[in-house]
């Protein structure tokens, strides 16, 4: 299994999309935080985004990695997709003809793959969002913000969003398809159900809203409180979710013909 | 045991039967063509055997067992099918590598599987500015990386050049005659696997259509001679009588099967009959082939 695993690592990491989308994820949290940094206490309809130098402004902040879920699913789709685009399904299934082998291989690399995700985005808000407090006169302080919990947070959802694009990628086959399903997925209904509290009570059941309660944002940031579940039933609610697109990544797969 | 044993294989796709009760065997030691023109059912059978497709029924088995049911299938068959079945910005060695440790072999059998076919200098260059030729190559090294005893190969010959396809008739040539493999190639033109193969086996419409040994198969067709005359009638029992087998095609046409071209016209000369044709036919595989294949 371990021989499977390594092998799954070494497909991705002989191509050049996992830097790109390394990258990519980079560049767009750290234009996620800018705003929020040039946001921070400015009032709008009344209401106003925490100031900088408070702790709830470096929650918001930190947790603002977890948009980067998306990459990591776009990685898992394309795990998948690309082996039908290019045909390498052949040989894989004809060196570890038990397919059901193969999928949990991808699985399981998918959640290291996410997990070094989350770690490189982890580091990038440190080296951001912690000066960006201490530079406006707040004090940064690990044990009593509830930072570990947020990153911990990120971690899971990092790694389960792999998981889910590996699913995903199984279920459509193509890759453009499997890409666009995942963008508009996270981009539009998620940030539908999760971004406007008045949908909550639908947001929170979904991935993006399971991944907020999990790390238990209650901070509102201009559009009304939100509405998460408890932390550990939003544990519950990714986890779940992530069984269930493992399930469909071997159930689509395991019988298939492959022309 | 047979090192290929297909038995009663059938296969549909839909409404269309691809592949329809085939049966037939590859010993070690040979070079089995398995050949039919396109859309014959020779690429679903591979697959069939490859456990990539699941047959409607029948049995497909590699030394005996389900391909599935190997514990190191890369270990006791290579299979080399479609030429483009490669990630284009992935290198050669890394293809190779992959393949090793998902089957749990050292990285050192990708460099010498691309020494065997000749890639060791493209070793590190990305599979997208690889000619056809070059990806038949490194597909059949990824074949080679179990040192596997039996040898499955779709179309190999497509896209290589004259060159290519007589090392590939030496190299499987090696693999079977020297090395005790059991090879199997398929290949819709015959003239690429006619001096290849040792066996042969026809299919058409998803049926098998014909097997048996290359000389089996060839002496059917071979030597004879189409003779046109005028006369054809006063020459038959000439051309019999100077040895000759004669078939009376139709009026005038004749065709005889132990004589040369020249004897036909020494006993044309001797009879004094005009001759408006003489002509060796096409003989040997081809004419096997296509008269299996063509109108079914």
């Amino acid at each position: 299994m371990s021989g499977l695993v390594k092998a799954e690592l070494r497909k991705l990491f002989t191509t050049r999309l996992w830097w790109i989308m390394l990258l990519v994820m980079l560049v767009l949290v750290g234009v996620g935080l800018g705003f929020l940094i040039a946001f921070a206490g400015v009032e709008q309809n009344g209401s106003a985004l925490p100031a900088r130098d408070t702790a709830a402004w470096a929650e918001v902040a930190w947790s603002s990695a977890s948009s980067g879920g998306i990459f990591v699913m776009i990685l898992g789709v394309v795990m998948m997709t690309s082996e039908y685009r290019y045909q390498t399904i052949t040989g894989t299934f004809l060196t570890t003809p038990r397919r059901g082998l193969v999928i949990v291989a991808k699985v399981i690399a998918g959640l290291l793959v996410g997990a070094v995700f989350a770690l490189a985005v982890l580091i990038f808000q440190a080296i951001t969002v912690i000066p960006a407090v201490t530079l406006s006169g707040g004090e940064f302080s690990l044990s009593a913000s509830r930072i570990p919990q947020i990153s911990l947070g990120i971690l899971v959802t990092l790694a389960l969003y792999a998981v889910f694009g590996i699913g995903l990628g199984a279920l459509v086959r193509n890759q453009i398809a499997g890409i666009v399903a995942a963008v508009v997925w996270a981009y539009v209904i998620e940030s539908i159900f999760t971004g406007i509290p008045a949908l909550h009570s639908v947001g929170k059941w979904l991935p993006g809203g399971a991944a907020q309660a999990l790390m238990s944002i209650d901070v509102d940031t201009g559009l009304g409180r939100p509405e998460w579940l408890p932390a550990w039933a939003g544990a519950i609610v990714l986890v779940g979710y992530g069984l269930v697109f493992a399930a469909v990544a071997t159930a689509t797969t395991v019988r298939r013909d492959i022309t | 045991m047979a090192a290929i044993e297909i038995r009663n294989l059938v296969k549909s796709f839909g409404p269309v039967k691809a592949v329809d009760g085939v049966s037939f065997s590859v010993e070690a030691g040979s070079v089995t063509g398995y050949l039919g023109p396109n859309g014959a059912g020779k690429t679903t059978t591979l697959r069939c055997l490859l456990g990539l497709v699941t047959p409607d029924s029948g049995e497909a088995l590699v030394n005996g067992e389900r391909y599935v049911a190997l514990s190191n299938p890369v270990a006791e068959i290579g299979a080399v099918l479609e030429a483009t079945s490669f990630h284009p910005g992935r290198t050669a060695r890394n293809h190779l590598r992959i393949l090793c440790t998902a089957a749990g072999l050292p990285d050192a059998r990708a460099d010498e599987a691309l020494e065997q076919v000749g890639l060791a200098d493209a070793a590190g260059k990305r599979v997208s500015g690889f000619s056809l030729g070059m990806r038949q190559r490194l597909a059949l090294a990824s074949a080679l990386l179990g040192q596997p005893r039996v040898y499955i190969l779709d179309e190999p010959a497509n896209g290589l050049d004259p060159a290519g396809i007589e090392w590939l008739r030496g190299f499987l040539r090696h693999l079977a005659h020297d090395q005790g493999a059991a090879v199997l190639v398929s290949s819709h033109v015959l003239a690429e696997v006619e001096r290849t193969v040792d066996n042969v086996v026809i299919i058409a419409k998803g049926r098998l259509v014909r097997q048996g040994s290359l000389a089996e198969l060839t002496s059917d067709g071979a030597d004879a001679v189409r003779v046109r005359a005028a006369q054809a009638a006063d020459l038959a029992p000439a051309l019999e009588a100077a040895g000759g087998v004669v078939e009376h095609v139709e009026d005038g046409l004749l065709r005889v099967r132990g004589l040369d071209p020249e004897a036909v016209g020494q006993v044309a000369l001797d009879r004094r009959v005009v001759l408006t044709e003489v002509a060796q036919e096409r003989s040997g595989l081809h004419k096997v082939f296509l008269d299996l294949t063509e109108g079914r």
